[in-house]
């Protein structure tokens, strides 16, 4: 027996031996695989380089993430994909790039993948107007979702308190209430929104104006910039802009809004809800334990209609076959619900799945998830229109809007031209 | 020559083709020829670093191209040229860029030439100031905009909080206004570029000749005639060559007005590099965006060989013999 014992380990040994390669390449079928990511500069893309080694000890694939400024982000993947140059596997496509996307043909389309791995996926746990709007358009998945961005009302409860106010539920409230929370020798302001010309303005006065009913296109996606709804919901921005904004709020972007916020000098702002982890950070804010955050409110008798936002991830469609599968391996993962709660406990903020707004732990760290969970359940990923002719409709906005606010021109002259500009788009 | 046949003599087989081309040049074309040789890596890559894309950027100025839709590029001829001059905001953005480059170096040449007159003299004082001049110099265009921007913030701004709470600036801030967002970026661009223009202008005055400022002052000159009969037409050479070189470079403005206002408000500050890049970079309309392009090398072109033209009178006037 003894010989036979020896004979049967020494064979397990050598089959082991010989069969080690061929296991370790099962377990990493992306070994010698390198990914390259191009990601906007958000909360997300730190976190997701820091996880990324996981990924490549799972797999075997690296996982390379290039952190881009958004025009930066936007040239670099467009010169890639023109070139064909190969440059990025993945690209993090923000949610009004879908219509150009789309017409392109620049991303593989993912619909049959989906289809292919919804079990794995676990397409259901994923709120259905994040799998819409971040990445689908026209019927074509050019990319699948990844981070999503809910407009919500930040405002000062000790503010409101010494009013003796309650936060506002409508519009009209909001503006009301702005107004007589404002007293510039404080100073503190009662509202405060981007006014810069360009990106900024646009896209603040977009999410307004849809609140307050209005509508950049009409149900044949053609312009409609200058309609009546438009205009009054331009005159009261602009309204609110000179009675209850920060004097320099004309020339806020992003990062000036958000300052103006966090110093204490605004009672309510619009946002993403991305930045509302940083308003409790003692280190860069004066309003900690002095903020609330809740579902921005929609005008007068209008539906719950809620600004949704954020970013896909797309493959490139000219990598090969085997970069895209390792790609869309990648996608899988990092979309995951274990990963993607690891991602937001690390300070992501970027919010894609149901388990993860009622996540006990994450709940536990950002109370706020419910309001996130509101407005997911009734987002709006289309305010701003994701067609193709988008970035030349924003640019035109953006200049019309801040023309106005800064008493340049008013509000029904300067939408009138933006219209004219608008119509010789399509 | 000589050499060359006695060579084939003594080793007694037919003339080499090198020879041959050696035996019809004349010392001088291959002299030239050797030169050549050594230029062609530096000429090759002028054309194709500079040359060749620079002709790529003229030939797509006469399509109608957008990356976004590259199979549908057609021919439209001079199309996106008249659209150039026919559409407000680019008509806009020409007269801005004109209006900016104007203020910013004519602000920057009297107060560069002011404190180059008051370095002139050595001293310990005056190299202290010279150390310090090159400092705005140094720092990167963008981080100035980007400094001056929240600086000049009418709500938080270090300096711009008391300008506007004192009635100074405007309620919206200096960039917040229409009326004084232009101005403004000429100020923050001299702030950077008056002490180039000093150096240079320093430069100039350090070499002029002294036993004729000498004369001059013996005879009794006042320094006002000094400077206006004397001193300022021998300058002249170095002024054309700050001047050019400062418009060429306001001409392009871009990093200040991308950092600070954007263009805005409304489009008080909209340049035409703003302009370009938004229809290059954001619209990826290339067509355009090299008409655009193409229009401000011939304008750059047209300012550089206007000043080169005045430098060599002004250096011809310099350098000829009193009458």
């Amino acid at each position: 027996m003894g010989w036979r014992m020896n004979v049967a380990a020494a064979a397990a040994v050598a089959a082991s031996l010989f069969l080690a390669p061929f296991a370790l390449a099962q377990d990493k079928p992306y070994e010698g695989v390198t990914l390259t990511i191009a990601s906007q500069n958000d909360q997300f893309a730190s976190v997701m380089a820091d996880l990324a080694p996981q990924f490549t000890e799972k797999t075997g694939a690296t996982v390379k993430v290039d952190i881009l400024s958004y025009p930066e982000l936007l040239t670099k993947v467009t010169s890639d994909y023109i070139g064909d140059t190969k440059g990025y596997d993945i690209a993090t496509m923000d949610i009004v790039w879908a219509g150009q996307f789309a017409e392109t043909g620049w991303t593989v389309e993912l619909s049959d993948l989906i289809k292919r791995d919804a079990a794995e996926i676990n397409v259901d746990d994923i709120y259905p107007i994040l799998m819409n709007a971040l990445g689908n358009y026209g019927g074509k998945q050019v990319a699948f979702p990844f981070a999503g961005y809910a407009n919500v009302l930040a405002y000062r409860t000790d503010l409101y308190e010494a009013a003796g106010l309650q936060p506002p539920d409508t519009m009209e409230e909001l503006v009301a209430d702005a107004k007589k929370l404002t007293n510039p020798t404080v100073p503190v302001y009662g509202f405060v929104a981007n006014g810069q010309k360009g990106p900024a303005v646009a896209q603040d006065w977009m999410q307004y104006n849809a609140q307050m009913g209005g509508s950049i296109v009409d149900a044949d996606g053609k312009p409609v910039l200058n309609s009546d709804a438009n205009v009054k919901s331009l005159e009261v921005y602009k309204e609110l802009f000179d009675d209850a904004a920060p004097p320099g709020a004309a020339d806020y972007d992003w990062g000036g809004r958000e300052e103006s916020f966090r110093q204490g000098l605004a009672a309510n702002m619009q946002t993403w809800s991305v930045g509302a982890a940083g308003y409790g950070d003692p280190s860069q804010s004066k309003v900690v334990g002095k903020f609330g955050i809740k579902v921005a409110p929609p005008g007068e008798g209008l539906p719950k209609k809620y600004g949704v936002g954020g970013w896909g991830l797309a493959i490139n469609a000219d990598i090969d076959a085997k970069q895209q599968e390792a790609a869309w391996a990648f996608i899988k993962w990092i979309t995951s619900p274990e990963i993607h709660k690891a991602m937001n406990m690390n300070g992501a903020s970027s919010y894609l799945r149901i388990s993860e707004t009622h996540d006990a732990d994450l709940l536990a760290k950002f109370p706020f998830l419910p309001v996130i969970d509101e407005t997911f359940m009734h987002g709006d990923g289309d305010y701003r229109p994701r067609i193709p002719q988008y970035p030349q409709i924003q640019d035109i906005l953006g200049t019309a809007v801040n023309a106005v606010l800064v008493g340049d021109v008013e509000p029904k002259k300067a939408l009138d031209d933006a219209q004219a500009e608008a119509e010789k788009l399509f | 020559m000589a050499l060359a046949q006695g060579n084939t003599i003594e080793s007694g087989r037919a003339p080499s083709p090198a020879a041959a081309v050696r035996r019809r040049l004349s010392f001088a074309r291959r002299r030239q020829l050797f030169l050549l040789l050594f230029g062609a890596p530096a000429v090759l890559y002028v054309l194709v670093v500079a040359i060749w894309p620079l002709a790529q950027g003229v030939a797509y100025s006469f399509y109608d191209y957008s990356l976004l839709r590259p199979a549908a590029r057609s021919f439209v001829g001079f199309e996106n040229y008249r659209e150039l001059f026919a559409n407000d905001a680019a008509r806009n953005s020409i007269v801005t860029t004109f209006v900016f480059t104007l203020s910013a170096v004519t602000l920057e040449f009297l107060l560069g030439l002011g404190i180059a007159l008051l370095l002139w003299r050595e001293g310990a004082f005056q190299r202290v100031c010279l150390a310090l001049l090159l400092i705005p110099v140094t720092v990167t265009p963008i981080v100035v905009g980007l400094v001056f921007r929240a600086l000049l913030a009418p709500d938080y701004g270090m300096l711009g909080y008391y300008l506007a709470h004192w009635g100074i600036s405007p309620t919206r801030g200096f960039f917040g206004d229409p009326s004084t967002a232009l101005g403004t970026l000429v100020v923050v661009d001299a702030w950077q570029w008056t002490p180039f223009m000093a150096l240079i202008l320093l430069a100039g005055l350090k070499s002029l000749p002294t036993d004729v400022l000498e004369a001059a002052e013996a005879d009794g000159a006042t320094p006002a005639q000094r400077f206006r009969i004397i001193v300022f037409p021998m300058l002249l050479p170095a002024v054309f060559l700050a001047l050019v070189l400062r418009t060429m470079d306001a001409f392009r403005v871009f990093d200040i007005v991308f950092s600070t206002t954007n263009g805005g408000p409304a489009d008080a500050t909209d340049v035409l590099m703003i302009y370009a890049v938004k229809q290059g970079l954001q619209f990826f309309n290339i067509g355009f965006a090299s008409a655009i392009a193409n229009m401000m090398i011939v304008c750059i072109a047209v300012f550089s060989v206007a000043f080169v033209l005045l430098v060599r009178r002004a250096d011809r006037r310099a350098n000829e013999p009193a009458q």
